[in-house]
C-alpha cells in the first residue's frame, strides 16, 4: 500500500514542480513586460505631454508678446487716455490669437477718469467692435485679471472664464502692470485668448485609444474635462502631469491601465490558458500512464499468480508420477530411475509405474503440445492407465481400452504416443505394446531399439486394435524408454541431440541412476545455454532377479531350453560362467527323468524349476507332480567297474551329485521337489 | 546335432557336431548304434566339435564300447574338450575308452 500511495505523491510533485516553473517563467516574463510596457508609456506620455506643451506655449508665448510689446505705447500714452483704445485695436489687429484687449485704468490715477478701460475684440466676421469695459455692473476694478497683476506686479495669466459677452466660449486673459515714468501703477494692459483651440489640440494626444487629457488652471478649474464617454471610474489609470509654464495650468495625460497593459494582459491570459491546458495534458498523461503502470503491474501479479498455479500444477503433476529412488528399495532384482524435464512449468510427458502380482507396470508418454491442456491430458492419461492395469494383466489391452477411453472424450484433438510395459519378474518376459512413441532401447550384450510396431497414438481412433508383443528379457538386460525431448533436444546451432549420441550414452553397466545422471549431463553438455524446447522423459528398468522360473512340459525336446536358463541363474549368482555347462548338464539330468518317467506316456504333464541365487550358493527346485521318485535313493554307480560290468544306465544321478554340492529330495503336497544347489 | 561318418579302408571315424543333450542323442542313438556293425575293427569317435554330452550320451558312447569288447574291435575318443573331458573323469569313462 505504501508503495502504490508513494507513486502518485511523486506524480503530484512532478505536476507542482512542472507548473511552479511554468508559472515562475510566465510571472516573470509578465513582470518585465510589464515594466517595460510601463516605461514605454511613460516616455510616451512625456514626449507627447512636452510636444503638445511647446504648442500651447507657442501661443500662450505669443499672446504674451502681444501684451509685452505694447506695453511702452501703453505707457505713453497715459497721459493720452483716449488714444488707450488705439492701442488696444493693434494688439487684436496684430494678433490673430488674441480675441479681445483692453487698458484698464487704476482707479483714482487720473482723476478725469476715476473707470476707464476702452475694450476691442474680434467678432466673428472678422471685424473689430470696441466698447468700454467701464461700466457700474462689471466693475472691472475688482476683477481677478486686473487685481492679480497689479499685487504681483507682473505677467498674470486669469483663471480661464466663460466669455458671456460674446460666444460663450472659454477664454483666458493676460494681464500687465503699466507702470508710469514716477513708478506708480497707473493701469493693465489685457489680451484675452479663447481657449478653444485647447481642447482641439488636446484631443489630438491619442497616445492610446482610450487616453485622454485633461487641463486645469492654476486654481484646479478644468479647463478640458474628461471625455463623456470612454472610462468608467473603477479602471486603474496613469495620470502624466505637465506644468504649462507661466499659466500655472496642468496638463494631464490619462492612460488606462488596460491600454498600457492589454495586449500584454490578452497574451497572458492566453499563455496562462495555454499552460492550463498543458499542465492539464499532462496531469492526464500521468494519470493515464500511472493506471497503465498499474494495469502492468497487476498484469504482474497475475503473471506471478498464474507462475505460482502452475508451479503448483507441476507440484502436482509431479506428485502423480512415482519420484522416489529406488522405488522399490526391498526388491533388489529391480533398479530403476526415472525423470521428467519439463520445458514449461508443466508438460505433458508421464511416466508412470507399479508392481502387481510379480509384475512391473510401467509406461512413458508424450502428450502432444505444452503447458496446462498437455499436463491434463497427461493426468487423464495416468489416470486411466493406472485403473486399467489395475486389473489387466495384458498391455496390449492395456492400450486398447485406454485409447478408447481417452478417444471417446478427445475434444481438443490432443493425442498421446505411448509405450507400456508390463514385465514378468517370476520369468522375465516383458510383454510390450507401442502406441506410436520412440522405440525404447534394449541393453543386452548390445544396445538395440526394441522390435516395436508403431501401431497409432492413443486418443486418435477409437476402437483401434493395438497388437501386443514380447521379448525375453535376462538378467542384467535393460530397458530405457525416453520421450522426443531427449533426442530432439537442440543446441543453440539448433543440432538435435539425435539417436546415435543417446546410444553412445547408453553403453557399459552403471546403476539406473547413474545411466540418468550420465545422459542428463550429456544432453545438458550438448544443449549449453539453448532453452529447452520440449520435455524430457526418462525411464531406466535394471533386471537383476536372483530368481528365476521356467516351466516345462513332459516333451524331452523342452531340455533344450534349459541352458539360455542356467546361463542367466549362473550370471545372477556369485559362480563362473564356466561352471554354466556343468551345472546345465545336473540340470538336464533331473529333468529328464522326470519328462520321461514322471507322468505316464501320452499324458500331458510339467515340470518347473525355479533357481534361486542365494547368499552362499545357487539353488535349483525342480517340482512335478507325477509320481513319486526320489533319485537320490539310487545307488551309487561303480565309476571304477570294466567294461562288461558297467551298467549302461544310473549315470545321470551320479552326475548330478557329483556336480551338485547338495542333493536333497522331498515329497510333498503330492509333488515330487528336487532342490539341487552349487555353493560358491 | 549332426554325425557324419566317414569310412576309410578298416577305419571307421563319426565326427559328432553339436551338443549332444538327451534330445540330441535320441535323434542319433540309430546312427551311432549302427556302428556297432563296425565295433570289430577301428572306430574313432572325433569330438572335436562336440560341445556338451549329457548321460544319454555317454550310454551311447558305452554301448558302442561294449559291443567293441564283445567283437574286440577298438574305440578311440579324440580331441575332446576340457568339459567333456571332465565329464569324463567324473563317471570313469577316462579308464574306459582310449582318449586321443
Amino acid at each position: 500500500m505504501t508503495k502504490k500511495q508513494l507513486i502518485p505523491s511523486k506524480a503530484m510533485l512532478l505536476v507542482v514542480v512542472a507548473a511552479f516553473t511554468l508559472e515562475a517563467t510566465a510571472l516573470v516574463q509578465f513582470w518585465f513586460s510589464q515594466k517595460g510596457l510601463r516605461e514605454e508609456a511613460e516616455l510616451r506620455a512625456e514626449s507627447e505631454l512636452e510636444a503638445t506643451r511647446y504648442e500651447i506655449m507657442d501661443i500662450i508665448d505669443q499672446a504674451e508678446a502681444a501684451v509685452r510689446n505694447s506695453v511702452w505705447i501703453a505707457q505713453w500714452c497715459l497721459n493720452v487716455p483716449d488714444s488707450l483704445g488705439r492701442v488696444c485695436r493693434r494688439i487684436v489687429e496684430d494678433n490673430p490669437v488674441v480675441a479681445g484687449s483692453t487698458v484698464a485704468l487704476v482707479p483714482g490715477y487720473r482723476a478725469d477718469r476715476p473707470l476707464f478701460s476702452p475694450y476691442v475684440c474680434r467678432e466673428e466676421d472678422g471685424s473689430f467692435r470696441a466698447l468700454s469695459l467701464a461700466t457700474e455692473e462689471y466693475d472691472y476694478p475688482h476683477q481677478e485679471w486686473f487685481v492679480r497683476p497689479l499685487e504681483l506686479r507682473e505677467g498674470y495669466w486669469s483663471e480661464p472664464y466663460i466669455d458671456e459677452g460674446g460666444g460663450e466660449m472659454l477664454m483666458t486673459t493676460y494681464s500687465m502692470p503699466i507702470v508710469d515714468a514716477k513708478g506708480t501703477q497707473a493701469a493693465v494692459l489685457t489680451a484675452d485668448i479663447s481657449l478653444e483651440w485647447l481642447k482641439d489640440l488636446v484631443g489630438r494626444m491619442k497616445v492610446y485609444p482610450n487616453a485622454y487629457c485633461t487641463v486645469s488652471s492654476r486654481q484646479g478649474q478644468e479647463m478640458v474635462s474628461p471625455p463623456e464617454t470612454g472610462i468608467d471610474g473603477k479602471q486603474k489609470t496613469f495620470v502624466y502631469d505637465s506644468e504649462v509654464g507661466r499659466t500655472g495650468w496642468t496638463l494631464s495625460l490619462i492612460i488606462p491601465e488596460n491600454d498600457i497593459f492589454g495586449v500584454l494582459r490578452r497574451v497572458g491570459s492566453i499563455v496562462g490558458i495555454l499552460q492550463l491546458l498543458g499542465l492539464l495534458i499532462i496531469i492526464l498523461m500521468l494519470q493515464s500512464f500511472l493506471r497503465s503502470e498499474r494495469r502492468f503491474r497487476e498484469l504482474d501479479k497475475q503473471r506471478e499468480r498464474i507462475a505460482g498455479e502452475l508451479k503448483i500444477a507441476t507440484g502436482i503433476q509431479m506428485s502423480m508420477v512415482p519420484k522416489t529412488f529406488p522405488p522399490f528399495p526391498e526388491r533388489h532384482d529391480l533398479d530403476m530411475a526415472a525423470t521428467i524435464v519439463p520445458a514449461k512449468e508443466v508438460g505433458g510427458d508421464l511416466y508412470d509405474f507399479f508392481i502387481r502380482d510379480e509384475k512391473l507396470f510401467f509406461c512413458v508418454g508424450d502428450v502432444s503440445g505444452k503447458g496446462i491442456p498437455a499436463a491434463l491430458v497427461m493426468a487423464v492419461t495416468r489416470t486411466t492407465f493406472r485403473n486399467l492395469s489395475s486389473r489387466e494383466d495384458s498391455p496390449g489391452r492395456i492400450v486398447t481400452a485406454m485409447n478408447d477411453s481417452l478417444s471417446s472424450m478427445n475434444e481438443s484433438n490432443m493425442f498421446v504416443t505411448f509405450f507400456c510395459g508390463v514385465l514378468d519378474m517370476a520369468n522375465g518376459v516383458l510383454r510390450y505394446c507401442n502406441a506410436g512413441h520412440n522405440p525404447p532401447r534394449i541393453l543386452t550384450d548390445a544396445i538395440r531399439a526394441l522390435p516395436v510396431v508403431p501401431n497409432l497414438p492413443l486418443g486418435i481412433m477409437q476402437g483401434f486394435e493395438y497388437q501386443e508383443q514380447e521379448t525375453p528379457f535376462r538378467y542384467d538386460d535393460a530397458l530405457f524408454l525416453y520421450t522426443d525431448g531427449l533426442t530432439e533436444a537442440e543446441n543453440a546451432a539448433h543440432e538435435q541431440f539425435g539417436e546415435e549420441r543417446m546410444d553412445n550414452a547408453l553403453h557399459g553397466r552403471k546403476s539406473a541412476a547413474n545411466h540418468l545422471e550420465n545422459i542428463k549431463g550429456q544432453v545438458a553438455g550438448f544443449v549449453g545455454d539453448a532453452p529447452q524446447s520440449d520435455d524430457l522423459t526418462i525411464l531406466f528398468i535394471h533386471y537383476l532377479p536372483n530368481r528365476f522360473q521356467i516351466k516345462l512340459k513332459n516333451s524331452i525336446d523342452q531340455i533344450e531350453l534349459l541352458p539360455a536358463f542356467v546361463e542367466e541363474a549362473v550370471k545372477a549368482s556369485k559362480l563362473t560362467p564356466d561352471l554354466s555347462g556343468s551345472l546345465n548338464l545336473a540340470l538336464e539330468e533331473a529333468v529328464t527323468n522326470v519328462i520321461m518317467y514322471a507322468y505316464p506316456e501320452g499324458k500331458d504333464g510339467e515340470c518347473c524349476i525355479d533357481a534361486e541365487a542365494k547368499e552362499d550358493g545357487l539353488t535349483f527346485t525342480i517340482t512335478d507332480s507325477g509320481k513319486a521318485f526320489d533319485p537320490t535313493a539310487k545307488e551309487e554307480v561303480n565309476i571304477d567297474a570294466g567294461v562288461a560290468e558297467r551298467p549302461i544306465g544310473g549315470l545321470g544321478i551320479h552326475l548330478v551329485r557329483k556336480i551338485m554340492d547338495i542333493t536333497e529330495y522331498e515329497r510333498k503336497d503330492g509333488k515330487n521337489i528336487l532342490t539341487l544347489t552349487k555353493k560358491y | 546335432m549332426e554325425v557324419k561318418i566317414e569310412r576309410e579302408n578298416a577305419v571307421v571315424t563319426a565326427y559328432l557336431i553339436g551338443r549332444l543333450d538327451t534330445p540330441a542323442s535320441l535323434e542319433i542313438a540309430p546312427q551311432v548304434n549302427g556302428l556297432s556293425a563296425d565295433a570289430g575293427g577301428k572306430v574313432i569317435l572325433d569330438c572335436s566339435e562336440l560341445s556338451y554330452i549329457s548321460s544319454s550320451g555317454l550310454r551311447i558312447f558305452l554301448t558302442l564300447r561294449k559291443a567293441a569288447a564283445e567283437k574286440g574291435g577298438k574305440i578311440i575318443v579324440r580331441n575332446i574338450s576340457n568339459d567333456i573331458r571332465n565329464v569324463f573323469m567324473m563317471t570313469g569313462f577316462l579308464n574306459l575308452f582310449e582318449i586321443q
